[in-house]
């Protein structure tokens, strides 16, 4: 029997064990594989010939007005529904306190009628302020990167292709800065998608909402640039237009997730895992030394000219560069064995950095879809902490201290250790970090560092097995309700094979950064971007394929499948050839 | 006005933690409501209503026993909302019956009983068979029982009327629990009683209820919403320049 054949829960043992992967620095090192949920979408739309055609397209020259866009999966239909308006650029900000921009937009299920858009028009454009209809699956909002903008239409206008060293430097037309689903502000539950066939996986609705926005911000730049010099105008050229994507630019609001949704993020990291063991226990072969080492230039290229301003990741992209040429080499010179991507994963982690690490990782899960892709489905999970109230006290305290010894061992008295507190804004109801003792909110602190919960707990637990040494779970609980959900936490993530993320939220040295990273991986966002220590800029599916690809004869389902660390298009030939 | 169900469910939670319940008592509470509201047994009407009570009852998240052996419990509730421990007690009365096959509980003495069916579902959905079993303090006299069925997390109600007032001077306060952890305990109304039959709710009138918040949103009283988004207000920190800077960036 070859590995690839294997079930999956045989690979259980060649998994890396959870204290290795769930290290917050390593979770902040991810960058997206083919799992991630962009590239998923894609696949998707071609897989089951996903359809998406523009039903309304109100703008006037400025780009200004109404767009709507009908999406026909082979389960149901959809509408994107997009809503431009002149922005003053004093109000233009991508900080979450916003309360206007350049568009906002939603997805809807089922059909869209005069009723219902007067309904969106009211409300989606306010956001966070209106009471949005529970149709709506997704709403969000961008903002335009104004020098892109105003030069692609420029340039569009006067018969030229734009310049894509812009693109270089930001990769998009708009930019949204917070992408809403679950129930927010009125719009659907996700309990109601995952009845659905098409948005049952995490996130994959909101993956669509910005792949229709990509659409749109091309027609619209192509619309200015037609009421501009109607005679003149050309086309966007398609390799510029595949390599524009979506930004977005998010902050703390993002990091809560990770930590009130224990049991997906697991999942996540599990599939991923499953993944990568699936890669490692492969036997190479010449095609695959030789796919691997085109991935690696491709990732090298990629990150050569992906323009960043933060010194950090700078540094940390200039180390992956110098060490991918060392695997490269490695790569050109080795003899294959049955085992060299189990030499190469395990060289790796004693000699590379950790951003290279799992840069790696991702490009030796790239080598093997048929195998990997079947994990897409083991993305999701039910949700549900529950509590397991005739635990013997004794077991409870097994668990304690085989899977949160990282949470038990810390000094919480520490000032290092209890630096940060977190409270919520009443600014949006966003999340913030505060510095203990010196910013006002502490008395209002959110319960996200788990670390200091599970330690509280165990204290208790400990005096209460001395006084009772066949005490149960129910019997800590009736004397000290205040740990019941941390109790019915850890019972619960003890099950799961990755756990918590292990990390004292308290700490000085914390970096919240590696929270979004780890999350904004997984969502399939590249161009990583910090900016500062709180937030970060990134890009959605730039190198994806556009919807005229799908409908395509020309394009091969590889083809546009594979365009994980998008390159820059050469310069393209001017306006004679763009048409 | 429309809301959805995470919403509720959201608002709930933080207002429960502005009014000093612990956090898991919040989550719980929060659960209970919205699963009432959810499925159309208006569980924001029982919580408005007695919010004062609710308010009293939220540092109270201790049950206090009055009688405990392997397979009963009496507790007492004080004249609080069973929001405030009912979990707990719940809890207790499961894991006895886990241990012993089937356990009883009685919660004397407590406030908004209709709410501790949103706890039982949750209990039912890990494998519990239970029963519930009230009587109002109403003339004439009703009793209310439901029954959830294990792994099933939505319930048969039945509430009806007794012609005859029995002679006693025991209060209709509390709460009788009954839970098995291998037998069916659903509630079937005798024939040859001399009752009238007030209400049946089966578990599929209830799951079409549900099924419909998700779809159409759950409807909620815009005055009782307010007063829950003020309550969860006091979760909140003002926003000061220091907060604004973990907001994204400086223009």
């Amino acid at each position: 029997m070859t590995a690839n054949a294997l079930p999956l829960a045989e690979l259980a043992p060649s998994l890396r064990p959870a204290s290795t992967v769930m290290e917050l620095e390593r979770l902040g090192s991810f960058s997206p594989t083919r799992l991630s949920f962009a590239r998923r979408l894609t696949r998707l739309m071609s897989d089951q010939g996903w359809r998406v055609s523009r039903s309304r397209f109100d703008l006037d020259d400025e780009g200004h007005g109404e767009a709507i866009y009908r999406l026909d999966t082979p389960a149901g239909h959809y509408h994107i529904v997009v809503f431009s308006q002149h922005l003053e650029d004093a109000q233009r900000t991508d900080r979450v306190i916003a309360e206007a921009w350049d568009v906002t937009f939603g997805l809807v299920e089922g059909e869209v009628d005069e009723a219902l858009m007067s309904s969106l028009a009211a409300n989606v454009p306010l956001q966070e302020a209106g009471r949005q209809h529970p149709r709506l699956l997704v709403i969000s909002r961008a903002n335009k990167s104004v020098r892109n903008f105003q030069a692609f239409v420029a340039a569009l206008a006067s018969g030229e292709q734009p310049n894509v060293a812009y693109l270089r430097e930001s990769g998009y037309l708009y930019r949204t800065t917070a992408v809403y689903g679950n129930g927010k502000f009125g719009i659907a539950d996700y309990d109601r998608l995952r009845q659905g066939a098409d948005f049952q996986h995490p996130f994959s609705a909101q993956m669509a909402a910005i792949y229709v926005l990509r659409e749109f911000s091309v027609e619209q730049v192509e619309h200015m640039a037609r009421c501009r010099e109607p005679q003149q105008m050309v086309p966007l050229a398609a390799p510029i237009r595949r390599y524009l994507g979506i930004g977005n630019s998010t902050g703390l609001g993002m990091a809560p997730f990770l930590i009130n949704h224990p049991q997906l993020i697991s999942q996540w990291v599990l599939a991923r895992e499953r993944a990568l063991a699936l890669a490692v226990s492969q036997s190479p072969d010449e095609a695959s030394r030789t796919r691997l080492l085109a991935l690696c230039r491709r990732a090298l290229a990629y990150l050569s000219e992906t323009a960043i301003e933060d010194a950090t990741q700078t540094a940390r992209n200039q180390v992956a560069r110098e060490e991918l040429q060392q695997i490269d080499a490695w790569l050109e010179q080795l003899p294959l064995e049955d085992n060299s991507w189990a030499q190469l994963s395990e060289w790796a982690l004693t000699h590379l950095s950790l951003e290279t690490q799992e840069l790696v990782n991702t490009l030796l899960i790239e080598l093997y879809p048929a195998q990997v892709d079947a994990l897409d489905d083991a993305m999701s999970v039910y949700e549900k902490l529950d509590l397991s109230p005739d635990m013997p006290l004794v077991q409870l305290k097994q668990i304690i201290e085989t899977h949160f010894d990282w949470a038990i061992q810390e000094d919480y008295s520490d000032h290092e250790a209890r630096y940060w507190f977190w409270y919520q804004s009443a600014e949006k109801e966003e999340p913030r970090l505060g510095v203990r003792g010196q910013e006002a909110g502490e008395e209002k602190e959110l319960s996200l560092a788990v670390g200091p919960r599970v330690q509280r707990v165990y204290e208790a637990l400990c005096a209460a097995l001395e006084a009772g040494p066949r005490s149960r779970t129910i019997d800590l609980l009736m004397a000290h309700p205040e740990h019941m959900s941390i109790v019915r936490r850890i019972q619960t993530m003890a099950n799961t094979e990755y756990g918590e993320i292990r990390a004292n939220l308290w700490h000085r040295d914390m970096k919240p950064m590696h929270l979004l990273r780890a999350k904004l991986s997984f969502l399939g966002a590249h161009r990583f971007d910090p900016r500062g220590d709180r937030w970060v800029r990134v890009a959605f599916f730039q190198g994806a394929p556009m919807l005229s690809d799908f409908a395509s004869a020309e394009a091969s389902k590889e083809a546009f499948d594979d365009w994980s660390f998008p390159l820059a298009p050469e310069a393209p030939e001017q306006a004679s050839s763009a048409a | 006005m429309k809301v959805s169900l995470n919403e509720l469910q959201s608002v709930c939670r933080k207002a429960f933690l502005g009014m000093g319940f612990s956090e898991g008592h919040a989550d719980d509470a929060a659960a209970m409501v919205a699963w009432m509201q959810s499925h159309g047994l208006d569980g924001l009407k029982a919580l408005n209503d007695g919010l004062e009570c609710v308010m009293a009852s939220s540092t109270e998240g201790r049950p206090q026993m009055i009688y405990e052996d392997a397979d009963l419990a009496v507790v007492d509730g004080r004249e609080l909302s069973v929001l405030a421990s009912g979990n707990l007690a719940m809890e207790l009365a499961y894991t006895k019956a886990r241990v012993r096959g089937l356990s009883v509980i009685k919660i004397r003495h407590c406030r908004q009983r209709q709410l501790i069916m949103g706890y039982l579902a949750r209990l039912a959905d890990r494998g519990m068979n239970v029963t519930a079993f009230w009587r109002h303090a109403q003339s004439p006299l009703t009793e209310q029982v439901v029954g959830f069925r294990a792994r099933s997390n939505v319930p048969s109600i039945r509430v009806y009327q007794l012609e005859e007032q029995p002679e006693e001077d025991v209060p209709n306060d509390g709460i009788t629990i009954v839970m098995a952890n291998h037998v069916d305990l659903l509630p079937t109304v005798r024939s040859d009683d001399e009752y009238a039959l007030l209400a049946r709710l089966d578990e599929s009138d209830l799951l079409a209820v549900h099924q419909q918040s998700l779809v159409e949103g759950i409807s909620v009283d815009p005055d009782g919403w307010q007063q829950l988004k003020t309550l969860a207000s006091q979760t909140l920190v003002e926003a000061s320049e220091q907060s604004r800077a973990g907001a994204g960036p400086a223009d």
